[in-house]
Formats: C-alpha cells, sequence, structure tokens
C-alpha cells in the first residue's frame, strides 16, 4: 500500500509523535492473533511483516484507529495517520507501561513476599526503508527503553512480483506458533520463541488466501554468539478460512548444548463476539544436565468483544515440565479487560493465577496489573 | 472439556443476537464455556508430591540459600531463571541449568555490553548480573522477565558470592563437566621437541573458537625452566589470536630466547582458566572433560 500523506502533515505528524513520547503517553497494540481471527485476516493483512508482530502497514494502521477503539477522536484538517512517511519509508511505535502488584505466597521454607512497581516495559521503534517499494525493504525493529538500545529485527526482504514468495535475511523472530503479544505465556516462555529471542538467519514465506507459511533457518542462539556448526530450523504453516484457522509448527534446534525439537498443532475460531486460540506444543529437549526431557504445554484463550472498544481476554494454560516426573505439572489463568477508548491508546486491567506446585512460591504467585498500551 | 466448550458456544447461539442483544446471556455462555475449561485444565496442576522446590525428584532435601554456587544454583538459577535461560533456546544464548551456568557466567563478556563481564569474581557492582537482578542494567528489561523481582536477601546472597571469588562448584572444581570441552594442540614447537633454532613463535591452534578475552597473564605461562625444577623464570610474554574465527595463538616471550628447557602452561582449572565462546573451559590434560591445564615443554639448544 502506498503512502497518502503530504509533505506538510508529514512534519506535523512527526512532532506530534515526537510530543506525543516525551509525554510518555504511548503503549502498544503488538501481535494479538485473536485480532487476525476475529476479522478472519492472515497477519500480513494488517503487518509489515508478513509472518506478523511489530510495524503495522496502512491497513493495519487504520483498522487500529476506526475499527479497535470505542470511539475515535478526530483530527480537524489532518489526514489519517497510516506511518507512511512518503513513498519509502514507514515509521511506527509501541510503549507499554504498567502498574503491577505480585503476590507471592510463603513455600519451601521461604516466607512470602508481595511487590508492587510501576514499569516502563519497553519502547519500541519500528523502521520500514521500501528501496524498491513492494518488492525490496529494510526493517528495522529497535527497543529503545528501558536502559539502553537493542535491535530486535534488521532484515531485508524481498517479495516476489506476485507478492506470494518473501524471503528475507538478516535478524528475525522465528516463526512458530501464534505470535501472542504476551512473553510470559507458557506457550512463548517454554518454546523459547517469542519477542525477546530473535536469531539471525533467513526466512522464506508463502502468502496466499488460504495459506501462510514460513521456513526460517537460524543460527539457533537466541542472539547470542553462534558456538558451533549446528543450526535451527523453524516451520510454521497456517490454513486460513473467514471464521477459523489451523496451522501446524515445528522448530528443530541442533545445538552443541543438546538438541531441540519441538512440534505443534494451533487453531483459532470465531464464535459470533468471541475469538478462540488455542495452541498445544511437544517439545523434545536433550539439552538438561540428566539428559531428555519431554514437555508438553498448551493455551486456550478466548476474546470476547463485550462492545466496541473492549474485549474481556481469558486465558488458561497448561504446562508439563517432564513427562517423567509425575506431579509437576503448572497452570496459569488470565482474566484480562482491554479496554481501547480512542486510537492509539489502550488499557488493561487484568490478573494472573499461577498454579504449580505447593513447594515452590513463584509457581503460585498472583499478579495483579493495570498496563497502558499505545501504538502508532 | 476444550470440544464442548466450543461446541456450546458455537452451536447454542445466535452470535450476532450475543453481541447486540442479548449481552447477560452472551455473558453467562461465555463465561460458563470458559468455567467448564478452566475447571478441567486447573485439575491437571501437580500436587507436588515427592518433587523438590524445583519440581524434580527428592534427592536429600532442600537446602536453603548459602552464598555458594551449587545453593545459588539450586534456589535461584534452576527454579527461577531456567524458565526462560535454559537448552538451545536459551535467550542470549545465557544457559543457567545445572551443570551450563557456571561456565556462562564467570569471566563471560555480557551480550548485551561486552564490556562487562557477567560475573566479574570479587566485584559485584562490576557484574553484569546483578545489573540485571537490580534493575540497573544499561540495556534491557530487569530480571526476571516477566516475574517479580528476586528479593534484596536473595540479591545480596548472591553478590556475596561474587564478593567471595565466584567460587566454582564442586563439579568444576574436580574437572567435571558433561559439556564436550575444546581442546588445544601445539603447531610448533612439537611436545617435547628439541630445537637447534628459535622458533619464531609457539603456535597452538584449538578446536573451537576462543574467547580471546581470556588470553592473558593469568591464563598464559611460559617459563625458562620447567615446572619440574625449583625455580623455573617467568617470562613477559605478547600472545595474539585471530580476530575473526581465533581458533590459533603465537605466543611470544619478549625476551631473546636463550638455550635451555621452557614450559607453556595454560589454564585449564578454576579460578581462571582458557574457555571457547561457550565458555567451556579447555579440556588442558587431554582427559575427555573441561578443566587441567595445557603443558608444552620443549627446549633449544643454542641462543637466539
Amino acid at each position: 500500500m502506498r503512502a497518502t500523506v503530504a509533505i506538510e502533515p508529514v512534519s506535523a505528524r512527526i512532532a506530534l509523535v515526537f510530543v506525543w513520547l516525551t509525554l510518555g503517553a504511548w503503549t502498544s497494540v503488538q501481535a494479538e492473533p485473536y485480532f487476525a481471527v476475529r476479522e478472519g485476516l492472515a497477519c500480513v493483512a494488517c503487518h509489515v511483516n508478513p509472518s506478523g508482530g511489530g510495524l503495522r502497514n496502512t491497513f493495519g494502521t487504520t483498522w487500529g484507529q476506526t475499527v479497535l477503539p470505542a470511539q475515535r477522536i478526530e483530527e480537524e484538517g489532518l489526514p489519517m495517520w497510516t506511518g507512511a512517511l512518503g513513498d519509502y519509508l514507514r515509521i511506527g511505535g509501541n510503549l507499554r507501561s504498567s502498574a503491577t502488584h505480585a503476590d507471592v505466597p510463603p513455600a519451601g521454607g521461604s516466607d512470602g513476599d508481595a511487590t508492587s512497581e510501576f514499569d516502563l516495559e519497553e519502547l519500541r521503534l519500528y523502521l520500514d526503508l521500501a528501496v524498491i517499494p513492494g518488492r525490496l525493504a529494510i526493517y528495522f525493529d529497535q527497543r529503545v527503553a528501558p536502559g539502553g538500545s537493542t535491535n530486535l529485527e534488521t532484515y531485508v526482504r524481498y517479495a516476489s512480483p506476485d507478492q506470494h514468495w518473501q524471503l528475507k535475511a538478516g535478524q528475525l523472530y522465528l516463526p512458530y506458533g501464534l505470535r501472542l503479544e504476551d512473553d510470559s505465556a507458557f506457550i512463548r516462555q517454554v518454546t523459547g520463541i517469542g519477542f525477546a529471542t530473535p536469531d539471525q538467519g533467513v526466512e522464506l514465506g508463502w502468502e496466499s488466501p488460504q495459506w501462510s507459511a514460513q521456513l526460517a533457518v537460524t543460527n539457533g542462539a537466541a542472539a547470542g554468539a553462534e558456538t558451533d556448526e549446528g543450526k535451527q530450523a523453524s516451520l510454521t504453516a497456517t490454513y486460513l478460512q473467514p471464521s477459523w484457522r489451523v496451522g501446524g509448527s515445528f522448530n528443530f534446534n541442533d545445538s552443541d548444548a543438546g538438541e531441540r525439537r519441538m512440534q505443534g498443532l494451533f487453531a483459532g475460531v470465531r464464535t459470533g463476539p468471541v475469538a478462540w486460540l488455542a495452541e498445544a506444543d511437544y517439545i523434545v529437549d536433550d539439552g538438561f544436565a540428566e539428559g531428555r526431557r519431554r514437555l508438553w504445554v498448551g493455551l486456550v484463550e478466548g476474546n470476547w468483544s463485550v462492545r466496541r472498544g473492549h474485549n474481556l481476554k481469558l486465558t488458561a494454560e497448561y504446562f508439563d515440565p517432564d513427562t517423567d516426573v509425575d506431579e509437576d505439572e503448572q497452570n496459569r489463568f488470565s482474566a484480562i479487560w482491554e479496554y481501547t477508548p480512542f486510537q492509539f491508546l489502550q488499557l488493561r486491567l487484568g490478573a494472573r493465577v499461577y498454579d504449580g506446585i505447593p513447594q515452590n512460591a513463584l509457581q503460585n504467585r498472583r499478579l495483579y496489573f493495570l498496563a497502558l498500551n499505545g501504538y502508532f | 472439556m476444550l470440544t464442548q466448550a466450543l461446541t456450546l458456544v458455537a452451536t447454542s447461539s445466535d452470535p450476532d443476537a450475543m453481541h447486540l442483544t442479548g449481552p447477560t446471556r452472551a455473558a453467562g455462555r461465555f463465561c460458563g464455556a470458559w468455567g467448564m475449561m478452566v475447571a478441567g485444565i486447573a485439575g491437571c496442576s501437580g500436587n507436588g508430591a515427592g518433587l523438590d522446590v524445583n519440581g524434580r525428584p527428592v534427592e536429600g532435601g532442600d537446602a536453603p540459600l548459602t552464598a555458594q554456587f551449587e545453593s545459588i544454583q539450586r534456589n535461584v538459577f534452576t527454579p527461577v531463571c531456567t524458565a526462560c535461560h535454559a537448552g538451545a533456546a536459551a535467550p542470549l544464548g545465557l544457559r543457567l541449568e545445572e551443570g551450563a551456568a557456571y561456565a556462562m557466567l564467570v569471566n563471560v563478556p555480557s551480550v548485551e555490553v561486552p564490556q562487562r563481564a557477567r560475573v566479574a569474581p570479587g566485584a559485584p557492582d562490576a557484574s553484569y548480573l546483578v545489573h540485571k537482578l537490580e534493575g540497573t542494567a544499561a540495556v534491557g528489561s530487569r530480571m526476571p522477565l516477566n516475574g517479580p523481582p528476586l528479593d534484596a536477601q536473595t540479591i545480596q546472597v548472591i553478590r556475596q558470592w561474587i564478593l567471595e571469588g565466584a567460587q566454582p562448584p564442586v563439579s568444576v572444581r574436580s574437572n567435571k563437566s558433561r559439556m564436550p570441552a575444546p581442546t588445544l594442540s601445539a603447531l610448533w614447537p612439537i611436545p617435547d621437541a628439541r630445537l637447534v633454532e628459535a622458533p619464531k613463535a609457539i603456535l597452538l591452534a584449538a578446536d573451537a573458537e576462543l574467547d580471546t578475552t581470556l588470553l592473558r597473564a593469568g591464563t598464559v605461562r611460559l617459563t625458562y625452566g620447567t615446572s619440574a625444577e625449583s625455580n623455573p623464570e617467568p617470562l613477559d610474554v605478547t600472545i595474539e589470536a585471530p580476530t575473526l574465527a581465533p581458533t590459533t595463538i603465537a605466543i611470544k616471550p619478549l625476551v631473546a630466547w636463550r638455550a635451555g628447557e621452557y614450559e607453556l602452561r595454560i589454564s585449564g582449572s578454576a579460578p581462571l582458566s582458557l574457555a571457547d565462546l561457550a565458555a567451556r573451559p579447555i579440556d588442558g590434560d587431554g582427559d575427555g572433560v573441561a578443566g587441567g591445564d595445557y603443558v608444552l615443554r620443549f627446549s633449544l639448544e643454542h641462543d637466539e
């Protein structure tokens, strides 16, 4: 999609973005697969990145200003923000801050503890430089706060003339399963594939109305230094229909630290105002001190669009850290009210309940949070 | 259970009616379906019978946290950090599971701030691990990510362990490691060579890329005279290794070669050992496990 923003409004937008960032009122909506399920769209419909997450394209930016919020604050005399600064450059960002209260019960001889904190979780800026619009682009995803700047994604992306094939090379997020925004979800944390663990390599993708597939071959070092000859292959494929989708993922990491194989199935279905997501993964990891472990991890999530701008997200998760050990399973339940009062701003009020073995306090903690999320 | 719940929601209602005209009924259906799922999954959590605090079968019971590496591993790294930092997919390559954590931490440059060691023995304030746990790191978020911070007492114990020299676990002190270790071999001179002509340099090769930040006086020692003698003379040396693919080392004394016996010793044991980029100490003595000093002896028949 081409930019339609004129030069003068661009300057005004940049100034506006700067002011917003300076005020620290921006946070994020990023990579929420339930949006895609609810709308019956592929990730690439809203994101520059065909496998989802990060910078939104013109459609995604517009959707986030018109369909998502409870109301839209009209801006007199200015065209709608699309993220495009001319024909070649597109920018975007996410900022997330939160107030969290954590209750850790007494367990295993340790005293209980409670903490409350305000936290600037992250400010990420995106830039897509389309040197040949529609065909060849350079993409950056930079985490600039808190602390110093860290690069998360930098890659060159080439698209075939018919846009079906995409080739990326550089540092990128791995394709595997549902690309949830919540990196603390078991299916993200245990698989080790999240927004904190990009890797360096190449990715080949295929996009069509019914299919979305990506195959990445990377170092397998989760952005750390490569230390061996082994490489990681990660494959995910999704069959898309307007009201449902189903997909499968496979990952193999050949490492001197021990081979790791993951395979999983995921699905999404829309039933009226509720968008459901589910994923289950089976992991075989040879990298543990005692040798091989087999793990199961799963998630079921329901997102009820109560009314425009309001979403109730309920999540149940399951984690079996070792199938050879009984009574070590863990659960996590979340209830989150997401309220998007107007464009670019979302509030999240939620609770997460961890339910694990009684002797481990952290596996039984409770988190209560209010998050301020913004996006542009 | 999941199938039942989805079927209930999908078949027993008009979706639009749920959304627009029957919010109370819709809420009831949604929460009812949800409750069924939660009830089904909640019954799956473990009761912990026969397990230690880390969810592993009990072997000797749980011990309180002390400023020993084994205790920190058991009470902090394993139960807290290995939720993410484990196995081949560990973020930034930092593996903190038992058997790997020590070699990944001590004297290893951090990925986020390479000029800082993750753990600098004797210097907790300079250790990036402490910065990350206390939330003062120059880059990235406080650890544990997405979880409550460690309490001050726990961090103080980790500080104390570092202040006391970040002593290794018994398994490392006894040169035991389950991970394959890099080995060194002499390209020139060969072991026990009797040289007629002074070498340009001592050339060694490694079968893995080495952490060149560890190539320094504390790990590399060239002496005139061997350790079998009463008082070998240490020699100042220059140490060179290529920046790209550092698998070779060139060592030269700063003084002219003299006729006599020489011994080159490269440390593979605590407190400071040469290691590869994965922080695996060298298998210096060639016994198949990490640890032990690499020793090369040779002699020169004439002065340079």
